[in-house]
């Protein structure tokens, strides 16, 4: 007699799910049909005062056109975890979607919360799964964040990011994935070794207003990272993780700190 | 042997009793609607009885945990399966008991040369945009009772309806305060009346039973069972951002609630 692992994977194999499919020949067939694929962009997370701050572009690529303006890259999984997925919307959606499930039923089956560990490694099993579809061009490369309970008296937030063989690392101040993160990682650098504060100090609105930068830096530069749209109200998707949970920034904050203290008008 | 009629009834009959002594001093369920969804409350002795299936719906059971276990992953595997590949719109308390549960209970229950499943359950679901919230009893032989308010679970079906009686004038709008209020009185009944039907079964004699249950009696009932046990407490609150409604109160909270429910019990 076995005792029951809580693995959802497992538990969807014995229904006929597998997470990975088959995936030679996409390659060629994608070039026959003359086939893109979508695609997303510039994710960031930084350590701030109070936890994590996680944010996202809205925008989806699909070679030169844009596909949606409107896509959501930051993806709650429970009440202390959040991925921020850039690369192909198909997989990392469907990663989000089952690990936001396994974490699910490992809690109703076992009657404990997957263990922080335990939560890494699933996420590094299904990259590593997905490795010859990121090899055919449909890769993820994801951010994970969590505000860890059982870290110091109070708990403390935390940031991860992996490779595309699922290798895992934990930073210390920030991470960011995408196409366009290549154009604000040293901006996050010196941010964080010059700047008036350190990253880990920041208040929410400082956080917010240095996202806000960021992420309009990397729309000035890359193509695939949408930028604002103050008029349609497109805004980067922000959330913040701290003890008490999960938090969205709303729009109109958004707007607001955006107005105050990232456009620049001149007279 | 069995294949005379009338010992397969017999052979039914003696299950019936054997199960029904099993459980007779399961401690109560109670679990009634409040402003913000639905509450469930019983006294354990350490052993878990109010368990999450799905976002929205909630199993609590009296019996033997083995049983308890296996019904329970049961009803978690396939909600959470169906959950996954289709919608959570598609888990529903309905499909799960009529189509899984029930049948698979019965089935062990008529099936007299192996050992019966010892446990009785209360399923919950909380209400949506379409769908009203209900409370499903599934006795131990695969019957069910449906209920659209509250729903109780005790030893044998003379003590849920007392329990029941406690209920049944239950207001529209009560708070969360006011619903544990309600349900740790209801429970109390539920004890009483299970103490007192194992007292005339040892005694091998009846007193008759007492129409009116003093609040000091009520308020013996709790405080000795919870020297035994700590006060469980789940709800399923519409007001919560995640997705999943539920979550069993801390023991900080129900200690403070148990405080202010003092005068009133």
């Amino acid at each position: 007699m076995t005792v029951p692992s809580g693995d959802f994977l497992d538990l969807l194999k014995t229904h006929g799910y597998e997470f990975h499919f088959d995936s030679s020949g996409l390659e060629r067939v994608s070039k026959e049909a003359n086939l893109e694929l979508t695609e997303g962009t510039t994710v960031v997370a930084v350590r701030y005062k109070d936890g994590v701050m996680i944010a996202g572009d809205r925008r989806a690529t699909a070679g030169n056109t844009v596909m949606y303006d409107r896509a959501d890259k930051v993806l709650e999984l429970d009440e202390y975890s959040i991925i921020a997925v850039a690369g192909s919307p198909a997989i990392a959606y469907e990663i989000a979607r089952t690990l936001e499930h396994s974490f699910q039923y490992f809690r109703r089956s076992q009657l404990q919360e997957l263990s922080l560990e335990g939560k890494l490694r699933m996420l590094s099993r299904l990259i590593r799964e997905n490795f010859p579809m990121a090899m055919q061009g449909a890769g993820v490369i994801p951010i994970l964040a969590i505000y860890d309970l059982q870290s110091g008296d109070d708990g403390d937030g935390k940031i991860f990011f992996y490779d595309a063989l699922g290798a895992q690392f934990e930073v210390s101040d920030f991470a960011t994935s995408g196409s366009g993160s290549v154009w604000i990682r040293g901006v996050l650098y010196h941010l964080n070794r010059w700047g008036k504060i350190p990253l880990a100090k920041m208040n929410e609105n400082q956080a917010i207003t240095n996202i806000m930068k960021l992420l309009e830096t990397a729309s000035e530069y890359d193509a695939a990272t949408g930028g604002y749209n103050s008029r349609s109200a497109i805004f980067p998707t922000i959330k913040t993780i701290t003890r008490n949970g999960i938090a969205d920034l709303q729009t109109e904050k958004l707007r607001q700190v955006y107005e105050k203290s990232v456009e620049v008008k001149f007279a | 042997m069995l294949d005379e009629p009338y010992r397969y009834l017999e052979a039914v009959s003696n299950r019936r009793d054997y199960v029904e002594d099993q459980l007779r001093q399961g401690s109560p369920i109670v679990s009634l609607q409040y402003d913000d969804g639905i509450l469930l409350l019983t006294i354990g002795r350490g052993q878990r009885k109010i368990y999450e299936i799905h976002n929205h719906i909630v199993l609590a059971a009296i019996g033997h945990t083995a049983d308890i276990e296996r019904l329970r992953l049961l009803a978690t595997d396939a909600a959470s399966v169906q959950g996954f590949q289709s919608s959570v719109d598609d888990v529903t308390l309905h499909r799960l008991t009529n189509f899984l549960l029930a049948p698979t209970i019965k089935r062990e229950f008529e099936t007299i040369f192996s050992s019966p499943i010892i446990a009785k359950m209360l399923l919950v679901e909380l209400g949506g945009v379409q769908r009203e919230s209900q409370f499903i009893s599934l006795n131990y032989d695969g019957t069910t009772q449906v209920d659209q308010r509250t729903g109780v679970l005790a030893g044998n079906e003379e003590i849920e309806s007392a329990m029941r009686a406690n209920l049944s004038d239950i207001s529209q709008n009560l708070s969360l305060q006011a619903a544990f209020e309600l349900a740790l009185e209801t429970w109390a009944i539920g004890r009483h009346h299970s103490l007192q039907d194992n007292n005339n079964n040892q005694d091998d004699e009846d007193d008759g039973d007492e129409d009116v249950i003093e609040k000091k009696q009520l308020r013996e009932a709790v405080q000795e069972a919870r020297e035994q046990g700590e006060i469980e407490v789940g709800i399923l609150d519409v007001s919560r951002r995640s997705k999943s409604k539920f979550c069993l109160l801390p023991t900080t909270e129900t200690d403070a609630m148990l405080e202010s429910a003092r005068d009133k019990l």
